[in-house]
């Protein structure tokens, strides 16, 4: 029996002290002591978790942005490559289009060709182009570009030929001084420029006149344009003057090239 | 077999040279590479070899080039016999700065060789000084690469010498074998 009512005092003092309690917030001390004896580990312990869940995440996450990465740099990639082809087709579109006019105004046939080697040394200037007999080619035939003059077929084979440019030495071009007239021969210096050769020193040649083919040789059509005086020289003891061409085609950027046809010999070979 | 190797090593230098290096812009004043690979024939290879590997690249050359035809022929033959003489009167082996002297040697002889023709055949009476930048240039890059180039020769030769050794002996001993069980078998029969 006292056990009993003293099972219910102690229900009825609980609930009034927890009822007390929880009106008005009372600390005794004892919690903050807990609170420090229990709470570093509770922080390791959540930092752990936290760091080992960090780590996890960032691992997959890692794996998923590098996989991503991966991915992301493949495409751009792909993009650049594609853009440097869009840029290539493009350069290669303006290159043929000034092909295709410059083809418009010359009158006589040509055939467009691709620039596939250079020559193996340093001290001859020869192209490999990939044309040849099959197209009509013979030896002999002019090779020129929108600028200007390139060079002459030297050698063909059924599908490819060897032009030697103007600027080798062993090539030379019968040319003009287009203002005053002035006659020459240019002939290649293995740089990248010429010599007008045989320009008297009583004719009048400055420095920016425009020189081009005169036609005589039997090989360059008349009125192509070969380059432009750089420098002149004259000397009082000799009879010609030292004229230096620089011509307008750059020949470290020959890509493509159209080589004249002569007509009748094409018509020959076609008719035959 | 050789012949097949010495054949691919000297288009692919000749395609390497004529295509690729003019575009890229320190590579487009080097020396001709087959240089480097007449001083490898003329070291280590016999004549027999070497002299038919020698023709054929001077014929290609001249073919590519637009020098005179027989002019890359007989550099090369006189780099070759050049080097052959070098080698009978010095012990050059894998000293690095004589195979290095070699190649540059082998740069200037082709050069005098070159520069003489230009002189005989009138070509041109004087030479610029953008030839003579040239000639250096390609100096500097025979002493830089062709003892590697000599290098990569010998240890590509190696390696095909020996997969070829391995290759016959493999062949020799399966044919060994096909003869013993074909003996063992008449034998058995008998």
């Amino acid at each position: 029996m006292v056990l009993i009512v003293g099972v219910i005092v102690l229900i009825a003092v609980n609930i009034i002290v927890i009822s007390i309690n929880s009106r008005r917030y009372t600390t005794f001390g004892f919690e903050r002591i807990a609170i420090s004896f229990v709470a570093p580990f509770q922080e390791l312990v959540t930092r752990s978790i936290d760091f080992i869940q960090g780590i996890w995440q960032h691992y997959f996450n890692l794996v998923t942005v590098s996989k991503e990465n991966y991915e992301l740099r493949k495409r751009l990639n792909q993009a650049m490559e594609e853009n440097n082809k869009w840029r290539e087709l493009e350069l290669a579109n303006n290159r043929l289009r000034d092909l295709l006019n410059f083809q418009k105004r010359i009158t006589k046939r040509v055939v467009a060709a691709e620039v596939i080697g250079k020559d193996p040394s340093a001290w001859f200037k020869t192209v490999i182009i990939d044309k040849g007999k099959a197209d009509g080619l013979t030896k002999g035939l002019p090779v020129v570009m929108p600028e200007g003059i390139a060079g002459q077929v030297i050698e063909v084979s059924n599908h490819y030929s060897k032009v030697m440019l103007i600027i080798d030495r062993n090539s030379a071009v019968d040319a003009l001084v287009q203002r005053s007239r002035a006659r020459g021969v240019i002939k290649g210096e293995s740089a990248d420029r010429c010599r007008l050769n045989y320009v008297l020193r009583k004719h009048d040649v400055r420095v920016g006149d425009t020189v081009v083919s005169s036609g005589l040789d039997d090989v360059y059509p008349k009125g192509l344009r070969i380059g432009r005086i750089s420098d002149v020289v004259k000397r009082n003891s000799e009879i010609f003057q030292e004229v230096t061409i620089t011509p307008f085609v750059d020949f470290e950027k020959l890509e493509e090239v159209l080589v004249v046809l002569d007509l009748q010999k094409h018509d020959l070979v076609s008719q035959q | 077999m050789i012949y097949c190797y010495y054949i691919s090593v000297c288009l692919i230098l000749v395609i390497l040279q004529t295509t690729i290096m003019p575009h890229l812009p320190l590579l487009n004043r080097c020396y001709d590479l087959l240089i480097p690979f007449i001083v490898y024939l003329g070291l280590s290879r016999p004549a027999r070899e070497s002299i038919p590997c020698v023709l054929f690249m001077g014929f290609i050359m001249d073919n590519l080039s637009g020098s005179p035809f027989g002019l890359y022929i007989t550099t090369y033959l006189w780099l070759y016999v050049g080097v052959r003489g070098i080698t009978k009167m010095l012990e050059v082996g894998k000293r690095l700065l004589i195979i290095a002297l070699l190649v540059v040697t082998g740069v200037l002889i082709e050069n005098f060789i070159f520069f003489a023709t230009f002189r005989i055949l009138g070509s041109q009476s004087q030479l610029t000084a953008e030839a003579y930048h040239q000639v250096v240039y390609q100096l500097i890059w025979a002493i830089g690469t062709g003892p590697l180039m000599l290098l990569l020769f010998r240890n590509m030769q190696r390696r095909l010498d020996v997969g070829l050794k391995g290759f016959f002996n493999h062949k020799d001993k399966r044919k060994i074998n096909l003869q013993a069980t074909a003996h063992g078998q008449i034998l058995k029969n008998r």
